[in-house]
Order: structure tokens, then C-alpha cells, then sequence
């Protein structure tokens, strides 16, 4: 209960961040403006028309997520309410979590506004419902939640200026699984050693990428269904992770 | 939190941390599998082009590029839209419209200012459309395109064929539901039997007819409401008809079409198929006579040819064509042609005019850069009332025709294979009917052995700069320029 | 009575990562805060009461010593229900309605409803919050509003002990004194305070007990009334002359004459008689001899002055 009351009132707080609202609203209106973009053919708009809508969707989330899951925990220290919240009897994991999970709550309403504007687009642009799309917002979801209980961990001991470039990177770097992915058959047994510790270290985030298949219907994903439950699987795994080491360390952090 | 808890929250950090690395190796195979033929270039994008590839959006900045590339296409600058292609077909390998336009661009859009196709582009054309295939090779698309551009562009029957059998046979199109589900549309099979019609393969052809009527019955039956799946079906029945009228005329008994199109279609209730048309026999004796004197002049002694008798096959007696060119730069590399051949009018003859040593290139990767020394001219003129001529600046164009090779093999041609039906009426899908004293090429590698008319000359570079007249003593053996077109340089 | 709070020689150093010197911001403090007592907390900025403060709450870690609060070591989850705080200058959510906010407190001290909505319209009637203000966020406050409405989310969950840091800086004088009435309103009703301040009135006014601190250390602590009664006499007298405050002068060292009035302030008991003595001997009249009653201003800058000055 304490742990949901925080995170209802984050999801309110950050609800009120017009940084968030605004770029909700850059989206929504890139999403609308992707039929404006002229084509030769229909395959080639209806392709392009959903790239451009995930990948909207993708980098608002992901600016959306970076905001918000470095900002959680600093906001309350530079407010000076973490210390109300924490001088009464809320354990300091209740307080992390219930920050994890307003921003996760954040996450999911912005995403969920945009999926919905992107398959009301589709179905007036087609005239037909999209629900595959679905799964790639759902996807980008998973992913956000990963990136966001990375930025949380981070928050608990570095500053969000810091934060941002570290949250970013990493995403980058967990983006280019298939460099590090490479490696691991490299020759060197050094090289190979340091490449698995990377590659399996670094939250994968470029396998939650499912555009290809959502786009392209060739591309075809063996059991797509296993698939997307193994993803989300290791969203949810790796976060644990991250948010048990986040607990460990701001247990022990003054505040 | 005491020291306990904070132990036992660290021990359970080592099963999760297993469980994500187990999670991750059961996913990666499968993005590899799905990610095969992405490759992330960075060289030459400007940042919003690169931010995107490693936030994981190739497909929205391929999209983007694709825009960019349209644009290129409306302004005419046709240099610039290859190195997009690339950056598209990289980053976003399954988008199979941009490795089509892209390959169209390359194989038709470059020409010189006579509108001839720079047929240097071609491999590159045909490389990117293989590319496209092996990275999509459940799809349709773009196996169908490598077909379509043999057959039209090439001329390479055997390569289209090869394409559109792996297209009808192994090949699906997405359905509604996104699903690699749904059949090749007919016309697949259609070109398939066209191209087994240009091979000389014609009892193979008329399988394919069939099966693709068969389909189309089934089709019909179960939408009987689908106005153009009828129509898809009739015009199967009436090619397949056509097929079999036209066997029947060119190798058994010679048709009188006039009279065939008089007489209402016959089908049979059970397949669906027309059948051939019973015997046409000579009316007249006068008709008889004509036939035999066609024997005498190419010196076969005529059968016995008489009234009710049926006609003999349109092939036979086969027909001399009189095949002969005589080219002349009239100008510094400016070609004058004439020419006699004595066949139907629209009949086409290819002329063709490389560099010695060049030979079609077998790209092992896509590349849009192409040899700029290699001169290479292809165009094609029509006969009319048995003569033809034609005059070919090739001055204008030093980008094109840079004739920087000492030697050139200047080659016209007549493939039967190629031509229009009412010329294959009288000459049969290989020439079967054709004969020429000076300059038949029997292609007998092919199966059926397809009957060519070929005139090569070997010429050199003075002789194009018109410093030196040609004679017919640059006449080069057609065989052995065959022979040497198939050898690798 | 039990000791509300008990510290025994807490210590928190930080550590200059720029100097590589160790700064000592509280210093092996021992202190006893009784039960039902408002209990001021004195010192400049920086003197180590906030520190202290966050110490007993948990909010940071003490380097050594030990702290007890309500009989339970400091941190202990099931005191927290018990106590409450209001942090110096804190903004709180700007976005939030007064109600909304105490509701969310509500919630953290698990508190359900209907006793919930109970309590929050208490809290806000207890801080005099005019109740048109109840439902409007936070951001259209004037800071009297915002801070009663502080004191009202420390009173949410009717505490056995409130710590308030610095309740009453930056605030115009009435709200300023409204405040404090507030503050002694809870003390009558036989709550611990805990009030750090340096607002001396305040504290003079509202505290039975006060402890000072200064550069870390505790300087002194005692009642209110004991530090401020004096033990010395202001002596003034008319006429006499300038060799008169000359020899006050030596006994007492201080002594002023203007207007043909001479005034000697902080005579001990001591020096009463020879001081009057020497007025009377110099045909000088006595005008007063008044007990002297130090403000606690006093106290504190002689305190702190004392420190400095060693």
C-alpha cells in the first residue's frame, strides 16, 4: 500500500511535467503527420508509415523513460520531501519501488497515448485495424521498463546529468548486441572472454526490436509467441536485478 | 536493513543474473536469424541518421532515406539515389520496394541522349535483386522482378526462367494477417509458362497453362462471385488455346487462322480446356502448287500436295531470310547500318557493339560504381518490307562510349525466340523455319537447339574514329565469337 | 519521565573530498529530550541541528554514538508511526491540493479510510488552513500556507514527538506569530517538540528546555527560565562626576554616563555594596538597583561569543 501510494503520486508528479507533456504532444503530432509523408507505393507507405510510428513511439519512450527514471529519485532530494517521506515508517525499499513503479506507471500512460493515436492513424490511413502493432508498443514497453529500472539504480548514486549519459549509453551500447555478439567467435581468447562478459552483462535492449517483423510480414520469427514471452521475461528478470542492487545501495545512502 | 537481509538479496542476485543470461542465449539466435543482412553503415549520414541505427530505428531512417531517394527521382538526380539504395537495403534489407526501384533505376534509367539503356548497369541491377532475394527469400517480390527483368531487359530466357520457377514454386505472399500464408498471384505462373514459351519449351509451357488453369478453376469455384479471378481464368483457357493451336500449326498441320477465328471456341466440359482444332486442309489446287514451289526454292523436293489433303506443318519448307548488314561510321563514331532480311515487318534485330575483351560480368556483391572504360552499346531496329536502316551517334556520349579499347566486336542478331508470334508463325519457337545461306547460328548447346541469325564484325578503334573503312573482311566467325563470349576474361 | 529522545555521544564527520579534511559537523553530542516537553534546539546556521535531526530520523548515519527515540534505536520503522517531521524549507508537490497531499501522508503512515479523511480534516483545522484553500494545489500557497500546511502533515498522524526545523524562517510576522501560536498550541497538548530554531523569540516563548549547539558541539542546556534569569543587578544613579565612573569602572568594568545619569549593568552580588558605596561616597543619588533578566539573545550570542572568542 505505501509502496503504491508512492507510486501513485509520482505518476501524478510526472504527469504534471509539462518536458513530458510537451514532447506527448510532438509525438502524437509526428505520429498523425506520418500519412503526410508521399509515396510510390502502398507496401512502401504502409512501411514507412509504421517505422516511422514505432520508431516515433521508441524514441519519445525513450526520452520519456531517461526523464523520468532520472528524475524520480533526485526531484524528492532537491524538494527535500524525501525527507518527509522517509521520516515516516516507509522502508527504504518501499520507497524505491514505489518510485520504479510510478515511472514505470508513467511509461506505460505515455505509451499507451501514442499506440492508441498510431492505431487510430493506421486504421483511418488503411481502413483496417493493426493489432500486430500492439506488440511493438508492448515491446517498447518492456524495453522502456529495463532502460527505466537502469536509470533508477543509477539515480541511487549518481547525479541525473551523469545519470542521462550513463542511462543513454548504455542503451546505445545494449543496442549493438550483434558487435558484441560477433566477438564471441573472435579467435583471440581474451577478446572472446571480455565480449561474452559484455555481451551478456550489458542489458541486451536491441533484442526487444521487433519493427523488422511488424513491418516486413517475411520476416518471420520462429514461434513469435515464445519469443516476445522470453523478452519480457528478461525485461522483468533484469530489472529485479537492477532494482535489488538499486535497494542495496540507497539503503546505505544519506539522504 | 540488516546484514542478513543484505546477504540474502545478494545471493539472489545469482540465480536472477543466471536466469538473464539463459533468457538473452535463447533470444539472441532468434534476432540473429531475424536481423540477417542488416548492416549498420555510418559512413557519409549525417547524425540524425546515425542516432537512429544505435536507438535501434533502421527501419524508420531507411524509411526516411527512401523519402529522401523519392526525391532524388523527382529531381533527376539519378547519381545521387544510388548510394541510398545501399543505405536503405542495408539498414532495412527486408524492404523489397526499394530493392526493386533501386534495380529498376539502374537497369532503365541511365541511358544516353538517344534514350539507349547504359547496359554496364545491368549486373549491378540484377546483383542488388539477388541480394534482395536472399535476404527475403520466402517472398515473391523480388524473384518475380529478376524473372520479369531477364525477360525484358536481358533477353537471358534461361535466367528468367529459373527465377520465376523458383518464384511459382517456392515463393508466398503476406496475407491479411501478415502472414507468409498466401499463393503467388497467377501471373507468377504466367510468366513462368512465357518463359518456358521463349525457351522452345513448349509441351512444358502447356503443363504449366494447364496446372495454371486447373488453379484458377479451383479459384473460380470457391469465389465464383470474383470477377477478376474469372477473368484471370479465361485468359488462361484462351493462352492455353493459342499454345496449342499454335504447336499444332507450326509443327503438324499449318492452321488458316482466317478461318479458325470464324469457328466457335470448343472446350472440354471436364478440364475446362479448349481443345486443338481438327485438320485444315488445301482448297484449291492453286494453294497446293504454291506450297510445293516454296519447297523448289530452297531446293527440297516438294511432297505431293493436293486438294483435301491436310497442309503440312507452317515450318516446312523452311524459309530463307536473306540476313545481311552493312555497317559504315559515316562520322567519328557515328554508325550508319543497312540492312536486308527477308521476313515479316516488326521482326527486330539486335545490334550490339562492346570492346573485345568484354564479357557480362558475374558480380560477386552489389557495387553502383561501374567501369566507366568498358564501352558498351546495345539497340535494336525493326524491319520494314525487308530492308532496314539505322543510324547511331555514338559522339555525344563519351561517358557512355568512351572507346578506349583498341578492339570491338560490332554483332547483329535475329533470336526467333525473342520475336513476335505471327514471325514465330511461319519460323516455329526456334526457328525450326528459318535458314540463311550466310549467317545461321545453330545454338545447339540449347535444349531445344534454338536457330540464330548472327553477322559479327571485329573492328578497331581507327575504324571507329573513321580512320580506316569497314570491309567485309572484318568479318569475325559467329561461332567463335560464341565460343569466346562464354569463356571468362 | 522517559526521555522522548535520548543522544548519547553522537558524532557525524564528513569528509572534504576537495581538502581531504575531516569536517566534524556534529561532535560527540549527549542530550535528553524529557517526554511532553518543547524542546528547543538552538544554533547558528551550520552549528549541526539539522544533522542531528536527520541522525535520530534515520535519514543519515551517525559516524559513532548512539541514539534513542522513544525507547526504540533511531530508524526503528515502528517509532517512525509515532513521530513525525517538518523539514526546514521543504517544497513539498507543487502540483498536489493541500488535501491530496495529506492524504498521500496519510497513506505512508497506513493510515485507511474513513479514519483517514478524519484525520486530514483535523490536521488542516488544527493549522487554521482556511478550508477554501483545502482543494487548490499547492503552487497558489502564500509560504504561511504551505508551512501550516506542513505542520498539519506532522500532525497527521497525532505524534508522540514532532521534530520542526526551522518552522518559522522566512515567514512575514504574522504568520510568523500565528505559527507559533500553533506550535505552543501542540506543546499544551502534551506532545514532545523537538524545535530547531535560531529564531530566539520563538523559542523563548514556546520552549520549557533549550539546548545550544555550536560548530558541532553542545554548548549548553537547561530550562528557559534558569538560562535567562540573571544573577546580576543594574545599578543607576544621578549626578557624579567622571573620576566616579572611573573607579566603578575598576570593580566592574563596565559603567556609562550621559545626561547627568550613569547606568552600571551586570553588577555581581559581589560588588553591589562597594559599587553603591563608591556612588553614595561620591554624593551621587541612587536612582535604581533592578535585578537584571537576560533574553535568551543574550544567552545565546554569549554563549556562541564565549566559543568564538576562544
Amino acid at each position: 500500500m505505501v509502496t503504491l501510494a508512492i507510486a501513485k503520486q509520482t505518476l501524478e508528479d510526472m504527469l504534471r511535467r509539462k518536458i513530458l507533456l510537451i514532447l506527448l504532444i510532438v509525438a502524437v503530432a509526428m505520429i498523425a503527420l506520418g500519412p503526410s509523408v508521399g509515396f510510390l507505393s502502398p507496401r512502401e507507405s504502409s512501411a514507412v508509415l509504421r517505422s516511422l510510428g514505432l520508431a516515433v513511439i521508441l524514441l519519445a519512450g525513450l526520452l520519456i523513460t531517461v526523464l523520468t527514471g532520472i528524475q524520480v529519485i533526485p526531484t524528492e532530494i532537491e524538494r527535500r520531501t524525501i525527507y518527509t517521506v522517509l521520516s515516516k515508517p516507509v522502508q527504504r525499499y518501499e520507497f524505491v519501488l514505489g518510485k520504479f513503479l510510478g515511472g514505470l506507471f508513467t511509461v506505460f500512460v505515455m505509451l499507451a497515448s501514442m499506440g492508441i493515436v498510431f492505431l487510430g492513424v493506421l486504421r483511418y490511413q488503411e481502413g483496417r485495424f493493426s493489432p500486430d502493432m500492439v506488440m511493438g508498443v508492448i515491446m517498447t514497453f518492456f524495453q522502456m521498463m529495463l532502460l527505466g529500472a537502469l536509470a533508477i539504480f543509477f539515480s541511487t548514486f549518481a547525479t541525473p546529468v551523469v545519470n542521462f549519459f550513463m542511462s543513454f549509453g548504455l542503451f546505445i551500447v545494449g543496442n549493438l548486441s550483434s558487435v558484441t555478439e560477433s566477438l564471441l567467435e573472435n579467435k583471440n581468447v581474451a577478446t572472446r572472454a571480455v565480449a561474452t562478459l559484455v555481451h551478456y552483462a550489458i542489458p541486451n535492449f536491441g533484442n526487444f526490436n521487433i519493427q523488422n517483423k511488424l513491418i516486413h510480414p517475411q520476416v518471420v520469427i520462429k514461434n513469435l509467441n515464445m519469443f516476445i514471452m522470453q523478452n519480457v521475461a528478461y525485461a522483468i528478470i533484469y530489472s529485479a536485478v537492477l532494482l535489488i542492487l538499486a535497494i542495496i545501495v540507497f539503503d546505505r545512502r544519506e539522504v | 536493513m540488516h546484514q542478513a537481509t543484505r546477504r540474502k538479496l545478494l545471493l539472489a542476485l545469482l540465480p536472477l543474473a543466471i536466469a538473464v543470461v539463459f533468457t538473452q542465449s535463447r533470444i539472441d539466435p532468434v534476432v540473429a536469424d531475424m536481423h540477417r543482412g542488416v548492416k549498420t553503415p555510418f559512413a557519409g549520414l549525417s547524425t540524425e541518421f546515425i542516432l537512429g541505427p544505435l536507438l535501434g530505428m533502421q527501419q524508420a531512417v531507411a524509411g526516411l532515406l527512401w523519402v529522401r531517394a523519392d526525391e532524388f527521382f523527382h529531381e533527376g538526380d539519378y547519381d545521387a539515389i544510388l548510394p541510398m539504395v545501399r543505405m536503405v537495403t542495408w539498414l532495412d534489407p527486408h524492404n523489397l520496394d526499394v530493392y526493386i526501384t533501386g534495380a529498376w533505376h539502374l537497369a532503365y534509367n541511365f541511358t544516353d541522349s538517344s534514350e539507349r539503356s547504359d547496359r554496364r548497369y545491368i549486373p549491378a541491377a540484377q546483383r542488388l535483386l539477388e541480394e534482395g532475394d536472399a535476404n527475403n527469400p520466402t517472398v515473391y517480390d523480388i524473384a518475380f522482378e529478376l524473372g520479369w527483368q531477364n525477360t525484358d531487359k536481358i533477353k537471358d530466357y534461361d535466367r528468367a526462367y529459373y527465377w520465376y520457377k523458383k518464384c511459382a514454386e517456392e515463393r508466398k505472399g503476406a496475407d491479411e494477417r501478415g502472414e507468409m500464408t498466401k499463393p503467388v498471384p497467377m501471373f507468377v505462373w504466367h510468366q513462368l509458362a512465357h518463359s518456358l514459351t521463349r525457351l522452345g519449351r513448349i509441351d512444358e509451357s502447356i503443363d504449366i497453362w494447364r496446372k495454371a488453369l486447373a488453379m484458377s478453376m479451383k479459384i473460380v469455384r470457391e469465389d465464383p462471385k470474383d470477377y477478376s479471378k474469372r477473368n484471370v481464368r479465361d485468359s488462361e483457357r484462351h493462352n492455353l488455346e493459342l499454345m496449342l493451336k499454335r504447336k499444332y500449326s507450326r509443327y503438324t498441320h499449318e492452321i488458316d487462322w482466317a478461318l479458325d477465328s470464324k469457328l466457335p471456341s470448343t472446350t472440354d466440359p471436364n478440364t475446362g480446356e479448349p481443345s486443338a482444332r481438327d485438320l485444315y486442309v488445301f482448297k484449291s489446287a492453286e494453294e497446293a502448287r504454291q506450297k510445293q514451289e516454296q519447297y523448289r526454292a530452297v531446293g527440297q523436293n516438294p511432297p505431293a500436295l493436293s486438294v483435301g489433303q491436310p497442309r503440312p506443318p507452317a515450318v516446312q519448307p523452311p524459309w530463307e531470310t536473306a540476313f545481311d548488314v552493312r555497317p559504315t561510321f559515316t562520322a567519328d563514331r557515328v554508325l550508319e547500318l543497312k540492312g536486308q532480311f527477308n521476313v515479316g515487318d516488326g521482326a527486330r534485330v539486335t545490334i550490339r557493339l562492346h570492346d573485345e575483351n568484354w564479357r557480362p560480368p558475374q558480380l560477386k556483391a552489389f557495387t553502383f560504381t561501374i567501369d566507366q572504360s568498358v564501352t558498351l552499346m546495345q539497340d535494336q531496329h525493326s524491319v520494314r518490307q525487308g530492308i532496314w536502316g539505322r543510324k547511331i551517334d555514338m559522339s555525344k556520349d563519351p561517358k557512355m562510349y568512351s572507346f578506349t579499347s583498341d578492339r570491338y566486336f560490332l554483332v547483329f542478331e535475329f533470336d526467333p525466340r525473342g520475336t513476335s508470334p505471327f514471325v514465330q508463325d511461319r519460323f516455329g519457337w526456334s526457328g525450326e523455319g528459318m535458314t540463311d545461306r550466310k549467317y545461321l547460328t545453330v545454338e545447339s548447346q540449347k535444349t531445344p537447339p534454338n536457330r540464330i541469325l548472327r553477322k559479327v564484325y571485329r573492328i578497331t578503334r581507327a575504324q571507329v574514329l573513321r580512320r580506316a573503312p569497314i570491309t567485309e573482311k572484318d568479318v569475325f566467325p559467329a561461332d567463335r565469337y560464341a565460343e569466346l563470349q562464354r569463356q571468362t576474361p | 519521565m522517559a526521555a522522548a529522545v535520548s543522544i548519547q555521544g553522537l558524532t557525524k564527520t564528513y569528509l572534504d573530498v576537495w581538502t581531504k579534511t575531516e569536517i566534524r559537523a556534529v561532535d560527540r553530542l549527549n542530550l535528553e529530550v524529557e517526554e511532553g516537553e518543547v524542546f528547543g534546539f538552538l544554533g547558528r546556521n551550520g552549528a549541526g541541528k539539522t544533522t542531528t535531526i536527520k541522525m535520530l530520523l534515520g535519514l543519515i548515519f551517525p559516524t559513532e554514538g548512539t541514539a534513542t527515540v522513544l525507547g526504540k534505536p533511531i530508524g526503528d520503522i515502528g517509532v517512525k508511526g509515532q513521530i513525525s517531521y517538518l523539514p526546514e524549507e521543504a517544497y513539498f508537490y507543487e502540483g498536489m491540493t493541500g488535501w491530496d497531499m495529506l492524504d498521500f501522508y496519510a497513506r505512508l503512515f497506513r493510515i485507511s479510510e474513513p479514519e483517514r479523511s478524519k484525520r486530514i480534516q483535523k490536521a488542516l483545522e488544527d493549522v487554521y488552513l482556511d478550508p477554501s484553500a483545502w482543494r487548490r494545489p499547492l503552487r497558489g500557497y502564500s509560504k504561511g500556507m504551505r508551512q501550516r500546511t506542513g505542520i498539519a502533515q506532522a500532525l497527521i498522524n497525532d505524534p508522540k514527538l514532532l521534530i520542526l526545523d526551522e518552522p518559522t524562517s522566512g515567514l512575514d510576522p504574522i504568520a510568523h506569530a500565528e505559527l507559533r501560536d500553533i506550535i505552543a498550541n501542540v506543546g499544551r497538548q502534551g506532545k514532545t517538540v523537538f524545535l530547531s530554531s535560531h529564531q530566539l523569540p520563538d523559542v523563548e516563548l514556546t520552549c520549557s528546555r533549550v539546548a545550544i549547539i555550536h560548530q558541532g558541539k553542545l554548548r549548553t542546556v537547561g530550562k528557559t527560565a534558569e538560562l535567562t534569569s540573571g544573577d546580576t543587578v543594574e545599578i543607576v544613579y544621578k549626578g557624579g562626576d567622571a573620576a566616579l565612573l572611573e573607579k566603578i569602572r575598576k570593580v566592574v568594568g563596565a559603567g556609562e554616563q550621559s545626561n547627568g545619569l550613569g547606568r552600571v549593568p551586570g553588577v555581581a552580588p559581589k560588588d553591589t555594596n562597594p559599587i553603591v558605596d563608591l556612588i553614595r561616597g561620591a554624593g551621587a543619588e541612587i536612582v535604581s538597583v533592578a535585578p537584571h533578566k537576560r533574553t535568551l539573545e543574550e544567552v545565546f550570542v554569549d554563549t556562541v561569543m564565549k566559543e568564538t572568542g576562544s
